[in-house]
């Protein structure tokens, strides 16, 4: 493997946890399992 | 033998005698203002002949037939020509909550440190939610009241960081018929926030006022925002604010939430009462003039009786003893009397009882409606008829009628189906599609060019790029979908859809209530199961998110949009429309077994108001779209991503995680294969399908990326498959588990066992249903 092989492969890892690290904190904050704010979600949450 | 309110015909006006039922629905009925003395008149029948829509109090409520039988009425001839009031009196302001030389310097405030408190709190349909996003902007967090599947909204006050608003459920009264009253009660009595933003809709004041009195009652500060004044205005309508707030002893600030009008004035009560503990300056509200005083005696007997308890228990003295009154065990429970002061109670409120000649609800409910009469007399003038109910009442006219409203409603939806798959949706779709192929076009040659090694070269263009690439390419068609829905819901036409779907959701065992999660679900299946949440009965609550799952996402549409482009394209619109009927025919299949086997028994009494159809505020619809996108889009990039890259993993790697050249000889293969076997009678046993239908429970996005990602080699999955198979292919994926996300919130709204049993009793059902299509259709594709 080549320098630019490890360097897109670095990119697609770290993308890779940034996203998982993502998932993780919306979990702990509560919010759908959807990844959306339920909030926004018509009829969702609460009635008007 | 006496008349009822089923007895009267259209047109005609009753005044109400006595109020029949029991529990909490006849509680209901009271605290929706269906009380002795009450004028109702009938406006209209439902398509089907139920239910009746009835106008009481200024505002139109709907009720079953046989709810409608148990109120007896006295019919009268309604003289139409109104007296138009004029109000000759001018109120000096009371300046009740305000700063400055108005302050009332009997309270020490509240120290600066002190984050203040607040409860936002009122009826459904008074615009409460728009109010709490002016009030707080983008400074919110969604959560969950604890213990309870009820989602809450916090923020804090746009320029005050020390405040936070807690967006409680629209609610009726402070009576426990629902869980989100119940929550409401529980979060005022036990939180005690240091002030009450009561939300009122001025077009409607007494139904609204109700609620306001049972507030005034719980001996916290409180502000009533008079809301929608502009519309009142409008109308020709006004309201003496200064007579009001005198009469409630609360400030009362006129407000247009929608206009952004009042709400820096409204900040500045609510901020002053808060930090200097102004709380109500009237409890009482009891005559003891009216029918000789005998609510009145009755009332302060008991808040006498129950005084020391109350105070122990921390609990308002005046709201615990109408509680009382009423027979909430809830609250009689929660003041420990003994056997001997129990006995008085009741004593003493069978005593009021005889003296009124009604008993104790209905006898409560009409003290605090006698109360609101006078205030709306002495402080409110009615526009004769408002412009938009005049509107309303036209419109309804239409998509309500007798022969009109069940053909509309299929015209409706048929046209929402064809613009979003046909011709809004199906041109944007194509322009994406096309921009997303140069795309990867362009990444390909480039890391060609920068002879990046093969199997990275494959894993970032066939794997990711293709899989999130096939998927993003639906985002039009799922946005459009939800901008029309969402149109739909704001517009208050749901709610009718509710009024006259009823009759014919009985007959499955549900009630006309629960035609809102089920649309929902057409969007996605997670916020129709937290949809659910506004169904007061428990087995309405389960039953309705069972069938849910049956009514197609928009997770699923580009499944269905790819194999019907590829194979059935000169009936597109026609498939699609078929698909999603045949959901709803299944659904309704299924339900008629629910119905005999799982949960027998009646579904939830159906009263409920029919607000104004009010055209859709652009904004909210846009932020909505807007954020359907952006989750649309956060999934493609996240979890989608994820499936890929492992699914590309799994098919590139053999068990001893060498290349393999052959993709059956790979991971995934091999796990794949132990259930392709399950899948050979309905004619889908390739491991890959099986393998695209299992990342399908992560998402069912990717169950189109993962197939196109394995049948590369043979020129993608339309290559290989038949249009018998798609068919088949398309049934499956339309009854089959929903994706994990849906499981989630059914596990959180319903249990475990009851989410395990959706994900089998689905598969199962898509097996079935998916072998009979291939034997009907064997025979023709």
């Amino acid at each position: 493997m080549k320098l630019i092989d490890y360097l897109i492969l670095s990119i697609v890892l770290l993308i890779v946890v940034l996203i998982i690290r993502h998932l993780i904190n919306n979990k702990k904050q509560g919010k759908s399992a959807c990844g959306c704010d339920c909030g926004q979600c018509m009829n969702s949450c609460q009635k008007k | 033998m006496a008349m009822t309110l089923k007895d009267l015909q259209i047109g005609e006006t009753g005044i109400i005698e006595t109020v029949g039922g029991e529990g909490a629905l006849r509680q209901h009925f009271l605290d929706m203002g269906v009380i002795p003395g009450t004028e109702v008149t009938v406006i209209k029948y439902a398509p089907m002949g139920d239910p009746v829509e009835l106008r009481i109090h200024n505002y139109e409520l709907t009720l079953r037939l046989d709810d409608a039988a148990k109120i007896e009425v006295r019919k009268i001839q309604k003289d139409i020509k109104e007296e138009i009031k004029t109000n000759k009196h001018k109120t000096a302001h009371p300046y009740l909550g305000e700063p400055g030389i108005h302050h009332c310097k009997d309270n020490e405030p509240l120290p600066d440190d002190h984050i203040l408190s607040f409860a936002l709190v009122g009826n459904q349909n008074c615009g409460k939610t728009t109010l709490f996003n002016r009030l707080t902007g983008s400074n919110q967090h969604v959560g969950n009241f604890p213990g309870v599947t009820v989602d809450r909204k916090d923020g804090a006050i746009v320029g005050y960081p020390n405040t936070v608003v807690t967006d409680l459920p629209g609610i009726y009264s402070m009576s426990p018929y629902s869980l989100e009253e119940l929550v409401s009660r529980d979060f005022v009595l036990q939180n005690k926030p240091d002030a009450i933003i009561n939300i009122v809709d001025a077009t409607n004041i007494d139904r609204n006022l109700y609620l306001t009195m049972q507030l005034l009652e719980m001996d916290i500060p409180v502000v009533v925002a008079l809301n929608m004044m502009d519309e009142l205005l409008g109308n020709g309508g006004s309201i003496d604010v200064n007579r009001m707030e005198e009469m409630l002893g609360v400030p009362v600030v006129p407000i247009s939430a929608a206009k952004n009008q009042g709400i820096e004035e409204l900040i500045t009560h609510a901020m002053h009462i808060a930090r200097y503990q102004e709380k109500p300056l009237k409890q009482d509200f009891c005559d003891k003039n009216d029918f000789g005083g005998a609510v009145h005696r009755g009332l302060h007997a008991v808040s006498h009786l129950i005084e020391d308890h109350a105070e122990e228990r921390g609990l308002p003295r005046r709201f615990a003893a109408s509680k009382s009154i009423e027979g909430d065990q809830n609250i009689i429970d929660q003041l420990h009397l003994d056997s001997n002061e129990l006995e008085m109670l009741e004593h003493i409120t069978v005593q009021m009882e005889k003296e009124r000649k009604l008993d104790r609800s209905a006898a409560i409910a009409d003290m605090r409606f006698s109360f609101i009469r006078k205030v709306a007399s002495e402080s409110v003038i009615r526009p004769k008829e408002s412009k938009e109910h005049k509107r309303s009442s036209q419109i309804d006219k239409i998509l309500t009628g007798k022969y009109t409203a069940i053909p509309l409603f299929i015209l409706i939806m048929g046209a929402v189906f064809y613009l979003t798959f046909n011709v809004i949706g199906d041109w944007f779709q194509g322009i994406f599609e096309m921009g997303i192929e140069a795309f990867i076009n362009l990444i390909d040659v480039s890391l060609t060019n920068m002879g990046v090694n093969e199997t990275l070269h494959d894993l970032i263009v066939n794997g990711i790029l293709e899989g999130v690439g096939s998927v993003i390419g639906f985002l039009p068609v799922v946005v459009t979908m939800f901008f029309f829905l969402s149109l739909l819901e704001d517009s208050g036409y749901i709610a009718r859809v509710a009024f006259f779907m009823d009759k014919l959701l009985r007959k499955i065992g549900l009630s006309g209530r629960s035609i809102v999660p089920l649309l929902v679900g057409f969007g996605c299946t997670v916020p129709a199961v937290m949809a659910t949440r506004t169904l007061p009965s428990k087995r309405d609550r389960k039953m309705t998110i069972l069938l849910t799952p049956f009514m197609s996402c928009t997770a699923k549409l580009p499944i269905y949009a790819f194999f019907v482009n590829a194979f059935f394209k000169e009936h597109a619109g026609l498939i699609m429309t078929s698909i999603y009927l045949l959901g709803i025919v299944v659904g309704i299949l299924i339900a008629f077994i629910y119905k005999k086997f799982l949960f027998k028994g009646e579904a939830v009494p159906f009263v409920m108001e029919l607000p104004n159809y009010r055209l859709p505020t652009l904004k909210n619809t846009l932020q909505l779209v807007w954020d359907k996108a952006k989750d649309f889009i956060q999934k493609a990039f996240s979890v989608i991503l994820l499936a890929t890259i492992v699914v590309w993993f799994l098919q590139t790697f053999d068990m001893h995680l060498q290349i393999v050249s052959d993709s059956s000889m790979s991971i995934m293969a091999n796990l794949a294969g132990m259930i392709t076997p399950l899948f050979k009678p309905l004619g889908l046993g390739d491991w890959r399908i099986c393998t695209s239908l299992i990342s399908g429970f992560m998402a069912k996005e990717s169950v189109v990326s993962v197939q196109e990602m394995l049948f590369a080699a043979e020129g993608g999955v339309t290559a290989v498959l038949t249009p018998l198979m798609a068919g088949t292919l398309m049934v499956y994926s339309l009854l089959y588990t929903p994706c994990v996300a849906a499981i989630a919130s059914i596990k959180r709204e319903v249990g475990t066992s009851w989410a395990i049993g959706v994900l089998v009793w689905q598969c199962v059902i898509a097996w079935v249903f998916a072998f009979i299509f291939k034997l009907i259709f064997g025979m023709i594709l």
